[in-house]
């Protein structure tokens, strides 16, 4: 069926992609289908394990008011990302006109993306701590608040005050998406639209944003799977709290596995927060015609 | 109707000066071609008459108005670029009305002025495909047709053809001219084509290093060249130069041990007085030598370049390399000998030092 030299070069390629299939497979495929498994028993360390039915999912819909409450707060903490991606556009778009010192500007703003997450979350702690921290002495010398406020213990500020830093935190990130996206850009589009008279809103919107929106989607899909991804962020700042203020799908899923010992539950879960990602994503590429992170 | 006028225009970046003092005027509907090798400051000339580019001395004029400080966008201009610059997110179509629609001109009237471009263009088949989706003469077509489409004072072509192969290189070149003749409006076209300056332009502007070596006709800077380098430059092949050593009254040229030119009168003065002198002779120049011929060179072929309609032969002038265009009919071979002379009302002399024409006022 096929030629000699196309079978080696089968054999070839099957083999050089083997270690990654493989690391692939254990790591992610092996655990989604173990989750599988788990969501559909009752299982407990050390026990039998009977079969569950749909039990666990029947008990998230129907009776966990926490789960609601996660997903709502994961819905919302998602919501933040079109606002990063916003504010990223018109960072890039400054940082990529020619001013004096915008390589001090990027490397600044892009600085806060490789920072571990844990020592993120710690720093921005301080700055929102109620009696010592940067935020509330700003705010008071200012005469904007007349009291304290307690950010990470306000269920009012908790989740904006968390979105805060996580939008800080992947802002730099996409900035670098977008500014690479912007700099493929011919230069000799914006001549001939200059020479047409192009007025500068006209030209953001009918040249700079149709030529970003790959790079544009690719921040989306990015983000989304940050904002089902950020544990250390959150688990750091506040654990959740105060109650359930600013519990992530995430974060919930880890305490019913690890603190209260309910893997199956935590499967169950487990697998609704993997299809919704599915379902966001594919939606997301939809929109995008298929071409998110491709570069003209 | 528009006149441009630069007046010793100069451009700097930094502290280096890349177009020294730059003086031209050209005509209402006059196409003008810079030509010149690349980084003679042809398309920062370009650029600064576009707007594109700051102008750092000098003046600018379109219409008798100076545009020094003018926006792109008010000087009535529109610029066929070398990459076609085409929106690649845009059909046809959009790409030809985009800049009408920035100047708030009614939908009837922008699809009209589209739908008679795409006629003169022959896009009507391709106004909704995208740039990527058309060959490159097609997307050269559209980016004229975005020029057009705007009715401008001026036109502005930025090496437009030099993406091309050489076969459609000369269709459109042939198209640029038949739209010149049907749009009648001012151009100005850059380029680093000797061929492509002489046959599309009413005038030739030569430059050189961000000087202005020669501003003429064709013919003119063809058969009058001010300079080694505008002789050299233009025609293909090339000019040859030999070293002559000049009589005292300047009335015979030696240029190998037999072969001496007798220049016609009016170069004697110049040459008069010198010792040596760069001849410039063109490879149609030479001919075989018949009876009538005052003096002949005998010369060893070293190559024979058949083109069909011609053929070049390659030879030595002393140790001087020399090409000299024949009629196909000899049936030469390299190593062959022949006898050859020139025309002398058709040679050149300039000065060894500076280069510069010795012509003098007679030019």
């Amino acid at each position: 069926m096929f030629g000699k030299k196309r079978t080696r070069e089968l054999l070839l390629v099957s083999f050089l992609l083997t270690p990654a299939l493989l690391i692939f497979f254990v790591y992610r495929i092996l655990p989604l289908l173990w989750n599988l498994v788990l969501s559909f028993t009752f299982w407990r360390p050390a026990k039998t394990p009977e079969f569950a039915g749909l039990e666990h999912y029947n008990e998230m819909i129907f009776y966990d008011d926490v789960f609601w409450e996660a997903l709502s707060n994961t819905i919302i903490y998602m919501a933040g990302m079109p606002i990063a991606i916003a504010l990223a556009t018109i960072v890039a778009l400054l940082v990529n006109a020619r001013v004096g010192g915008r390589n001090i500007y990027r490397s600044a703003i892009f600085i806060s993306y490789p920072m571990m997450p844990v020592a993120v979350g710690i720093i921005w702690q301080w700055l929102y701590n109620e009696r010592v921290g940067l935020i509330n002495y700003v705010l008071l010398s200012l005469g904007i608040i007349d009291d304290p406020i307690a950010f990470l213990q306000s269920t009012t500020y908790a989740l904006p005050s968390v979105m805060l830093v996580g939008i800080w935190q992947i802002l730099g990130f996409f900035m670098i998406i977008l500014l690479t996206g912007l700099q493929s850009i011919s230069q000799n589009l914006y001549e001939a639209a200059a020479i047409d008279g192009t007025s500068n809103w006209r030209q953001f919107w009918r040249i700079t944003f149709p030529l970003l929106r790959p790079s544009l989607f690719l921040c989306f899909v990015i983000g989304v799977i940050s904002s089902f991804t950020s544990f250390d962020l959150i688990y750091v700042m506040t654990g959740g709290g105060p109650g359930h203020a600013t519990e992530l799908l995430i974060t919930y899923i880890y305490k019913t596995a690890f603190e209260l010992s309910s893997f199956d539950y935590a499967g169950a879960l487990t697998i609704m927060m993997f299809v919704l990602f599915l379902g966001i994503t594919l939606i997301a590429n939809r929109i995008a015609g298929g071409e998110a992170g491709k570069i003209e | 109707m528009a006149t441009v006028e630069l007046k010793n225009v100069i451009k700097r970046y930094g502290d280096l000066e890349v177009v020294h003092g730059v003086d031209l005027a050209i005509a209402d509907k006059e196409f003008v071609v810079l030509v010149g090798p690349s980084g003679c400051g042809k398309s920062t000339i370009l650029r600064m008459i576009a707007g594109l580019e700051d102008i750092s001395d000098g003046e600018i004029l379109i219409d008798d108005t100076v545009v020094n400080e003018l926006e792109p966008k008010n000087r009535n201009i529109a610029m066929v670029f070398q990459d076609y610059a085409l929106y690649p997110h845009l059909t046809v179509r959009q790409n030809m009305s985009f800049g009408l629609e920035n100047h708030k001109i009614a939908k009837a009237e922008i699809g009209k002025r589209v739908a008679d471009a795409s006629v003169i263009l022959g896009l009507e088949d391709y106004m909704d495909r995208k740039p990527r989706q058309l060959s490159g003469g097609q997307r050269q077509r559209v980016a004229m047709g975005r020029a057009i489409v705007r009715n401008p004072k001026v036109f502005l072509f930025d090496e437009p053809l030099s993406n091309l192969d050489a076969k459609l290189r000369g269709v459109m070149r042939t198209e640029i001219k038949k739209l010149h003749q049907r749009v009648a409006t001012t151009v100005i076209f850059v380029t680093h084509d000797q061929v492509e300056a002489m046959t599309l332009a009413d005038r030739v502007v030569v430059l050189k290093d961000g000087h202005v070596e020669q501003i003429g006709t064709p013919e003119e800077v063809y058969h009058t060249p001010a300079s080694v380098f505008v002789a050299g430059f233009i025609g293909s092949p090339t000019m040859n130069f030999i070293t002559g050593s000049v009589s005292s009254s300047g009335d015979s040229v030696r240029l190998a041990d037999n072969f001496v030119l007798t220049p016609p009168e009016h170069w004697h003065a110049a040459l008069a007085g010198r010792r040596e002198v760069t001849v410039g002779i063109r490879p149609e120049t030479f001919h075989v030598a018949d009876a009538e011929d005052a003096s002949v060179l005998d010369i060893k072929i070293d190559v024979v370049e058949p083109l069909g309609s011609d053929t070049m032969i390659f030879f030595k002038i002393d140790s001087a390399e020399a090409v000299a265009r024949v009629v196909p009919k000899l049936g030469l071979r390299s190593g062959d000998t022949l006898s050859v002379s020139v025309d002398t009302q058709a040679i050149h002399f300039f000065d060894p030092e500076n280069g510069q024409s010795l012509r003098g006022s007679e030019a």
